[in-house]
């Protein structure tokens, strides 16, 4: 009981909901990443960003690594495009005060889960 | 600047959509920057229907008919985003001219965070529902080491406090042999076997108001008495250990491996507790449990031996022999008894 997430390091949800939002609004304006969501429903797109973030960070949501393929494989992701969602969800974090080492951690764990994502090997 | 000038200023810039309308063909004579910005630069050309896509116009018309006003929710498309708009149209007049006034509030976000807190109190609600039934698991597991009235007193203070129970009885099953079965015959199939057996033992006590307290290896411990107090005690365990040898010469007439036991029965005091820090059981402590240990030895595979006190109060109910005067270990000699099973046994009470 003595470990704390970072989820809860961070606030909990209070805190939390405003990182998925500003990190929403960002992958929405983005032309990188934003076409991904083109045909999305809001209230989809809105509860998949809730809870990648929660389960990045510990919270009350997780993804087995089989959802997230099945979740991804029928879409284009490139490496490119994770790239720039890292990017994304770096600035996101430390734009709400997340410390250096704790958004480093949050990145490999997301990195981790690259082979899941992205689709097989392109050539472009 | 003039008031006229400041007001259009400021009915411009303001974060809130504005246009009016020909109450007619519903074309634009005006919308705000802000319109212009959320529903983009063509706008003041096509009448609104274009504009608000899935605008019922004729309930527009008839609350406009009706009273003066029509407010809905409409949703609109910009870049990727979708936009919820909450939108009001109140019926003005200026001169001859019918006009309506349109105001649209961006409510997106409001919506955005509304699905948020549903996706959020799903996930939390998920999880509260695994946390209860993992705390219902633990309570099972903690149920089988302990009775109820005691798990209530160690959950609501933490410890449990010794308690005196007198009379209860003790019945104690010990196998015969079992040592040599263990080392003969796959020990997996053994202890498959024995984890029937005390499942079966279980219920059969359970029939009978008894508590199973513990086992220890191929030793069986139960009590009737405890935690609730038992009048027919004795008779609750002698009418067990009937049918617990009755189970196993059932058993031994279908199955490879032949197990024989011998019981032992005792009343007495015992004293009641959780033992342990953090791997608590809860125990029995006290001479009838030692004494049921010792009678059990006294007894040939698949009899039960009986203390003085317990043969007292089966004598009406229960065939009993006599075996004498005996020394028993650690306490006084004593008449020892033997229990058989016979017709007269009253028929397990209704469960």
């Amino acid at each position: 009981m003595a470990y704390q997430t970072l989820f809860e390091k961070y606030g909990g949800f209070s805190k939390v909901s405003k990182m998925v939002l500003s990190f929403y609004d960002t992958l929405l304006d983005s032309d990188e990443i934003g076409p991904f969501f083109d045909d999305i429903d809001m209230s989809k797109m809105v509860d998949h960003q809730t809870k990648f973030v929660a389960s990045l960070l510990g919270g009350p949501a997780s993804y087995s690594d089989k959802q997230l393929y099945q979740l991804h494989n029928h879409l284009d992701i490139r490496d490119a495009h994770f790239d720039e969602l890292k990017d994304v969800l770096k600035d996101t974090l430390s734009d709400h005060g997340v410390e250096p080492a704790d958004v480093e951690t949050v990145l490999q764990e997301f990195e981790q889960r690259r082979s899941f994502i992205v689709g097989q090997p392109h050539v472009d | 600047m003039s008031i006229e000038a400041i007001n259009e200023q400021l009915l411009r810039a303001i974060g809130v959509g504005v246009a009016l309308l020909d109450r007619g063909s519903l074309n634009f004579h005006f919308h705000n920057d802000t319109f212009e910005e959320w529903f983009g630069a063509q706008v003041g050309v096509n009448p609104l229907p274009a504009v608000f896509e899935g605008l019922d116009v004729a309930a527009l018309n008839s609350g406009l008919n009706d009273g003066g006003r029509y407010t809905a929710e409409i949703s609109h498309k910009k870049k990727r985003r979708n936009m919820v708009i909450a939108v009001e149209f109140t019926a003005a007049s200026e001169g001859e001219q019918q006009l309506v006034v349109l105001v649209c509030q961006n409510i997106t976000r409001i919506r955005e965070l509304e699905s948020m807190i549903d996706s959020y109190s799903m996930m939390v609600e998920r999880n509260t529902r695994e946390i209860k039934r993992e705390k219902e698991q633990v309570e099972k597991l903690l149920l089988n080491i302990m009775p109820r009235s005691v798990y209530e007193e160690f959950k609501a203070f933490g410890v449990v406090t010794p308690q005196l129970y007198d009379p209860i009885s003790v019945l104690m099953l010990d196998f015969v042999g079992f040592t040599d079965m263990v080392a003969s015959t796959d020990p997996s199939v053994t202890v498959t076997e024995l984890n029937d057996i005390y499942s079966a033992f279980d219920r059969i006590g359970e029939q009978f108001g008894c508590e199973r307290i513990k086992t220890i290896g191929d030793a069986y411990i139960t009590v009737a008495g405890l935690p609730d107090p038992m009048p027919d005690h004795s008779k609750a365990v002698a009418n067990t250990a009937i049918r617990f040898i009755r189970y196993l010469e059932r058993r031994n007439k279908s199955h490879p491996h032949q197990w024989h036991c011998r019981i032992g029965l005792a009343s007495g005091a015992v004293v009641g507790s959780v033992v342990g820090i953090q791997k608590y059981v809860y125990d029995i402590f006290g001479p009838a449990v030692n004494l049921a240990t010792r009678l059990q030895e006294f007894s040939e595979p698949m009899q039960i031996s009986v203390q003085d006190e317990v043969a007292k109060n089966l004598r009406e109910d229960f065939e009993i022999d006599r075996l004498g005067e005996r020394d028993i270990r650690g306490f006084p000699a004593q008449e020892v008894w033997r229990l058989h099973d016979s017709k007269k046994i009253t028929p397990p009470p209704k469960t």
